[in-house]
């Protein structure tokens, strides 16, 4: 039977799965942190361990998948792997080692798979050098302080280069960064020019910078347009940006009940891969928070005012009624009855004078006129 | 991960249940079987139950799906189960204990020093550094090519005796009593593989020629793992290794996957080919080339060696297999792509596929500019002129038949559908065909012990 065609047409290729970038955006805010800790017993060295776990693991998916780590940091953003490469890339650490203690280490690095252990002694030597330069007044100073924009952009900014530049850019000193280059020059492209699906991860333990706003809304939607999703693990507050963060770019939202089981959280719910979350039901949460930050003073708003022309958002009429964002003179005169409690229309009162004589109908009609409610 | 590399590792799938349980006692093996062999879907279902202490009930999993992804689904359990990854006891899934452990030890680092590796502790004093490695790798990889299309006045030596046997155990030449050695279809059908696959199916039939000569098929495949996980440049002991594994070095030497320079020496540096063992990166063509691609700064100088390199008697040789050759400078060869060629070269078991890969692969830089590389006309010809001949399809399976009862019929066929073996049935008669039979029988199994 073979005889009639014995050769082997029929296994076309499937589409082919591009690898994946995994950026993790992790906070380093030490105060934070130590206020965590004692809620939950999670410390930092556990959660990046955990974190550090689960970045292997997706670098054990498949050979072209790359991890970056982003540190969220009180003074800014840094670059936790891959390092700068202008950077001194030493550990800080290393200088006081005795040759016993590295040849121990480099019987320790003899059991890791190669790939995994570069990224490790990266990330663990960028952090030590990031916690050497921060002095204790430095956290003092800023205990809640979250450079979450920043952080965004930057890592939309990296996926860009690497997901769509193809010229590999920063030399990440991961094996990886040779792979682009071999995607560009004959590799798998998809048809929108993407060498690589990427996704971010944020693990956030500070509260949402309010005074970021609109940078965050914007990488937010910065990373819709890219079809990135970013997911979102939030161990400490609630909180509204992330959320939405969340639900615009289809990404998975959870807050951890248990924290010390972070690593269960990470490899069920985040590590599913592009291809993977098409087929598969992830956790997210259903009734987002969809607040937004007035634009003059950075307040969570229930209820707020907008211009009519750029859409601002305001929690008061802007002074001399001009807005602050596009200078557009706003007309003001129809808002001065709002805010407060019952808003009668002035046709109505005149209706009211009228029928003056019926005592109890007037308080009957305030109650069904529309209230503002909180 | 391209369908030949996929296939050889099929071979690997038919492996007892024993070897297996064997297999994964090494962090390296477990992490390349996770990543070379599993579908999307399993390795995220062995990752969220990797570290959950307790075996997962199989309706949680079944949840974590969509409704509409079932087939899927049940690709991924079926492997898992056919790799005897997971096992199912009382409906819940739990991971085979070893593998789990050493899954976790790859992750975590925890495995025993040597474990991914021993890297010597003194200096080599003729240290050799990561471009001799290439070289090396290629050189050695090039001859036995070049012995393959018959051309030994090329390269200064002629393979080993090894390598000879290797390639007449595996088809891929045969003995010839009027011209010696000569190649196969097999053989040409290999040539137009990517480097990688081309190493895979030499290594898998070095397995299968070992356990004739009765090695032990998990200490190669352990080794072999192994090298897919070392660090290109380092050199590492030998004195980690069992004595099959030290007698495979000299073996792996001839192919230019190792290197050591002479044969007492106790240290070997894995190179190029050996590093890549379980990557599935779309390796190009000829070794040069990806050698060249993968050295950072020097991708030019890689793809003008492939352009000049046309000369050579090998490149000739395989574009001859797909294209009639009309005429040959020291510097440029023409060839014509006609019907006869492309029908003469499937003929041979070569696909279009394969033929246009190739091509890709192989693009001049000034050809490379254009996107997509090769002009599309001329890609959908060499795919028409395949698809002529293809008016009668094979497929090897099984056939059910003599349902007891029309409702077992049905479900059976459900259930086929779902897990994608069905290839066809027929109502009437009440039989189906599909294409693989374990898991349809344990079904068949299992609704029969229901009803009772």
């Amino acid at each position: 039977m073979d005889k009639v065609d014995g050769t082997e047409h029929y296994n076309f290729k499937a589409p082919a799965d591009l690898a994946t970038l995994q950026v993790i955006i992790l906070d380093t805010n030490p105060l934070a942190w130590a206020t965590f800790e004692k809620s939950s017993s999670l410390s930092f060295p556990a959660a990046l361990s955990q974190l550090l776990i689960f970045a292997n693991a997706h670098l054990a998916f498949s050979q072209s998948n790359r991890c970056a780590v982003i540190a969220n940091h009180i003074d800014g953003v840094h670059f936790l792997s891959p390092a700068d490469p202008g950077t001194d890339h030493r550990d800080p650490g290393e200088a006081d080692l005795t040759p016993e203690d590295l040849k121990e280490i480099a019987n320790q690095n003899a059991s890791k798979y190669r790939v995994f252990r570069l990224l490790e002694d990266e990330v663990r030597a960028s952090y030590r050098r990031l916690i050497k330069n921060t002095t204790p007044e430095a956290v003092m100073a800023c205990p809640n302080s979250s450079y979450l924009a920043g952080a965004l952009s930057a890592a939309l900014t990296y996926i860009n280069r690497i997901c769509f530049g193809g010229t590999g850019g920063r030399s990440s000193g991961v094996p990886g960064d040779e792979k682009s280059k071999v995607n560009s020059a004959g590799g798998k492209v998809d048809e929108t020019g993407r060498t690589m699906h990427a996704k971010i991860l944020v693990v956030s333990v500070t509260p949402d910078p309010a005074n970021q706003y609109i940078p965050v809304m914007n990488s937010i939607f910065a990373a819709q347009r890219l079809k990135v999703p970013i997911d979102v693990c939030k161990l400490r507050d609630s909180t509204v940006f992330l959320q939405q963060a969340a639900d615009a770019t289809g990404g998975v939202y959870m807050e951890p009940e248990h924290p010390q089981g972070l690593i269960q959280y990470l490899m069920m719910g985040f590590l599913p891969d592009h291809l993977a979350r098409q087929s598969l039901i992830l956790p997210t949460k259903v009734d987002v928070d969809f607040r937004a930050a007035c634009f003059c003073h950075k307040k969570v708003l229930d209820i707020g005012f907008v211009c009519s022309v750029c859409l601002s958002i305001f929690c008061e009429p802007p002074q001399g009624a001009v807005c602050s964002t596009c200078q557009v003179k706003l007309d003001v005169t129809s808002l001065e009855n709002i805010g407060k409690p019952v808003v009668l229309p002035p046709k109505k009162k005149k209706k009211k004078k009228a029928i003056d004589s019926l005592p109890e109908s007037g308080v009957a009609s305030a109650a069904e006129s529309p209230v503002p409610t909180e | 991960m391209n369908s030949q590399a996929m296939k050889s590792f099929e071979h690997l799938e038919g492996l007892s249940e024993a070897i297996f349980k064997r297999l994964y006692q090494q962090p390296a093996t477990a992490l390349a079987v996770f990543r070379r062999m599993l579908p999307n879907l399993a390795k995220t279902f062995v990752m969220a139950m990797l570290f959950n202490p307790d075996p997962v009930p199989v309706s949680s999993l079944e949840a974590f799906v969509r409704p509409d992804q079932n087939r899927l689904k049940e690709e991924a359990f079926g492997k898992l189960r056919q790799l005897y990854i997971v096992t199912e006891r009382q409906g819940t899934f739990a991971l085979d204990a070893t593998f789990k452990v050493e899954l976790r030890k790859a992750l975590t680092g925890g495995g025993s020093p040597g474990s991914f590796g021993l890297p010597c502790d003194t200096e080599d004093k003729n240290r050799v550094d990561i471009s001799f490695l290439d070289r090396y790798a290629a050189e050695q990889w090039e001859s036995i090519l070049h012995f393959m299309v018959g051309n030994e006045t090329q390269s200064s030596q002629r393979p080993s005796e090894g390598v000879v046997r290797l390639l007449l155990h595996g088809k891929l030449m045969e003995q010839n009593r009027a011209s010696g050695t000569v190649i196969t279809q097999l053989g040409f059908s290999f040539l137009l593989q990517e480097v990688n696959s081309q190493v895979w199916t030499l290594l898998l039939l070095y397995l299968d020629m070992a356990e004739q000569l009765r090695m032990d098929p998990v200490d190669i495949l352990h080794f072999l793992f192994l090298l897919g996980s070392l660090e290109l440049g380092q050199d590492y002991d030998m004195k980690s290794l069992t004595p099959t594994q030290k007698g495979m070095l000299e073996d792996l030497r001839d192919y230019g996957i190792v290197y050591q320079r002479k044969s007492s020496s106790r240290r070997f540096y894995p190179t190029r080919l050996a590093t890549g063992l379980t990557s599935e990166i779309r390796s190009l063509r000829s070794p040069a080339a990806t050698l060249a691609n993968a050295t950072p700064g020097n991708d030019e100088n890689g793809f003008l060696i492939i352009e000049t390199n046309y000369h050579s008697p090998l490149q000739i040789a395989v574009l001859n297999l797909f294209a009639r050759l009309i005429s040959r400078f020291p510097n440029l060869v023409t060839a014509r792509i006609t019907r006869e060629s492309i029908r003469q070269a499937i003929g041979k078991g070569i696909t279009a596929e394969q033929i246009i890969d190739y091509m890709t692969a192989n693009a001049h830089p000034q050809l490379r500019k254009n996107s997509p590389v090769l002009p599309p006309t001329v890609v959908d010809q060499i795919r028409l002129w395949q698809i002529e001949g293809e008016r009668m399809k094979v497929t090897s399976g099984y056939l059910f038949k003599e349902f007891a009862t029309n409702a077992e019929f049905n479900a059976v066929c459900k259930y086929a559908d779902d897990i994608g073996v069905l290839v066809w049935i027929d109502k009437n008669k009440g039989m189906l065909f599909v294409s693989k039979h374990e898991q349809i029988a344990d079904y068949i199994r299992k609704r029969a012990q229901s009803n009772r």
